[in-house]
């Protein structure tokens, strides 16, 4: 299974940073999120979009997790040469990541 | 103050639809319309625009806001809280006494708050120790002194307290944190004390979710985007604030969009980096304990965020010129589109070789394919692809070199492969602004209000 099918996303940018927030739809999505979805799968997933570090963050409250991608937007929205500058469709990217479902 | 405090978000940035605000105001039940118009580069903009033309430096869009808006706030009695004076908030503050004058609306107080520009002070603040590193890099300010387009202090809500003290009906700024936005009119009518820490804090977990206008009430929502009715009138998000802090986020009556806790979940994550520690100018508010309850149709209880005390030093954003952008772009259809592309994005960059070219960074994307994840997507499979539309640009020292990456391009359509459209008009030529993140000590910056009267 894919990461969208247990969670939606958004993320966006600061200078040169971007983040991108996970949020499952359930509690059970919650906790396949944690065990699956972590740094150094993330940083992997990304490869050279992420010049930096993968750094991940938990809301348990909202379900969610933040992962904080540093050097990720070629220079920050300001400078960028990418159609993406502002790092608005990079959610989307890890929503597509492979993970292994319950169990 | 006994009862909620009603705040509307009228505006997430620069050249925002207005109409949300507008509406909201006409049939929404609110106190405050508060109304963010700045983003990291916008600054950069009004600072070159406030040097060509003293008298401009603002976003012009608070006036064809407040030109609907304001007849509607004068009658119910709601205020207007706006960083819209950009780099010019005394000019944006003029321009809006003379639409009440145009408009016949008498007594309405503005108020001008001040006191974030520091870009005249640079050299005297460097001279008592400020040394303005970058924050991100650790460089000197020296590196770019001489590019510097404007500098402004992400300030907090003190001065918006002040006015509202002072009676304002308009509170026109120039760089407050969108947060302070939000908290200034709350600290002004619930009596917070600044170092109330828990309530500022809670507060600024719920003006962080709406702060950003329609993406709180199903604009850009991911989890079900087709599900949401309405997005072309789309109603912008409403927060009903208790003393404590807590609140029930809604929207304009009778638009379009939702509010559940889906969408605001997203607008949560939208971002943040450590959400233990979120920092504004007015508190370092913690995320990390927020929940979301559904209590009625687009009703959104949320609660569970706290506060620290406010850092030290507050953030200082500054601009300087970074060069220019060339890009091109253009299009090859099938047979071979995809080999084609690639064939004309050699030609293209030989022949900038051949020019002389000077560039710093380079990119190429295929528009349809590559330009959202570049090379994290494999080649396309298809060998039958009925097109493919290629993208080109540099960063470039000056215009003369950024130029040449169009001028270049231009014999494609007769000297490069087959079956190429959309070598087009000469682009306008776009310069960069960088940012420069710093901090300053805030014992350095002090605001100031100003009241014009109509």
């Amino acid at each position: 299974m894919r990461v969208v099918d247990i969670a939606h996303g958004r993320s966006g940018d600061k200078g040169d940073t971007c983040n991108v927030g996970l949020v499952a739809w359930d509690d059970e999505g919650y906790r396949i999120l944690c065990r699956e979805v972590t740094e150094e799968r993330v940083a992997a997933h990304f490869g050279d979009l992420v010049k930096g570090t993968v750094t991940r963050y938990e809301l348990p409250g909202i379900k969610a997790l933040n992962f904080v991608l540093t050097r990720a937007l070629d220079g920050g929205g300001t400078l960028s040469l990418r159609s993406d500058h502002l790092g608005k469709v990079m959610y989307a990217w890890l929503l597509r990541m492979e993970i292994e479902g319950p169990g | 103050m006994s009862g909620n405090v009603r705040l509307g978000a009228g505006m997430a940035f620069w050249g925002d639809s207005v109409r949300p605000a507008i509406e909201m105001v006409e049939r929404g039940d609110i106190d405050y319309l508060c109304c963010d118009h700045l983003a990291e580069l916008t600054m950069s903009i009004l600072a070159k625009q406030r040097a060509r033309d003293p008298s401009l430096g603002y976003t012009p869009d608070i006036l064809d806001l407040l030109r609907g808006a304001l007849p509607h706030c004068v009658e119910k009695g709601i205020r207007v809280v706006t960083n819209s004076g950009g780099a010019n908030p005394r000019a944006a503050a003029e321009s809006v006494v003379a639409l009440c004058r145009e408009l016949g609306l008498s007594g309405v107080r503005v108020a001008v708050v001040t006191g974030d520009d520091i870009g005249a002070d640079i050299d005297d603040l460097v001279a008592q120790g400020v040394d303005f590193a970058n924050l991100d890099t650790g460089e000197p300010l020296s590196t770019v002194r001489d590019r510097l387009t404007h500098a402004a202090v992400y300030t907090g809500c003190e001065g918006i307290v002040a006015a509202l003290r002072q009676g304002a009906d308009i509170v026109i700024c120039g760089r407050v944190t969108d947060i302070a936005l939000y908290l200034g009119p709350l600290v002004h009518e619930f009596g917070w004390a600044p170092d109330d820490w828990e309530r500022l804090g809670r507060a600024t977990v719920v003006a962080h979710a709406i702060e950003c206008g329609g993406q709180a009430t199903g604009g850009l929502y991911a989890g079900d985007w087709a599900g949401v009715d309405g997005l072309e009138q789309l109603g912008y998000p409403i927060a009903e604030v208790a003393e404590d802090g807590t609140a029930v986020l809604t929207k304009t009556p009778a638009s379009g969009g939702r509010v559940d806790v889906g969408t605001v979940s997203e607008q949560l994550v939208y971002e943040i980096l450590d959400p233990a520690n979120y920092l504004t100018a007015d508190v370092t508010a913690d995320f990390t304990g927020v929940t979301l309850e559904e209590v009625g149709p687009d009703r959104v209880r949320i609660t569970g965020g706290t506060g620290r005390p406010a850092p030290q030093t507050l953030k200082v954003n500054m601009g300087y010129r970074a060069g220019f952008v060339g890009e091109a772009r253009f299009s090859y259809t099938w047979p071979d589109a995809w080999q084609k592309a690639q064939r004309g994005i050699t030609f293209l960059k030989k022949r900038l070789e051949r020019a002389g070219f000077e560039y710093t960074d380079e990119i190429v994307e295929y528009l349809g394919h590559t330009s959202m994840w570049g090379s994290r997507v494999p080649e396309p499979r298809d060998p039958d692809l009925p097109e493919v539309v290629v993208r080109y640009a540099a960063r470039c020292p000056d215009q003369a070199q950024a130029r040449k990456v169009f001028t270049e391009s231009v014999a494609l359509y007769n000297n490069g492969p087959a079956g190429v459209a959309g070598v087009g008009t000469r682009p306008p030529l776009k310069e960069l602004y960088a940012i420069w993140p710093c901090l300053i000590p805030r014992e350095h910056v002090r605001q100031s209000v100003e009241l014009l009267e109509v």
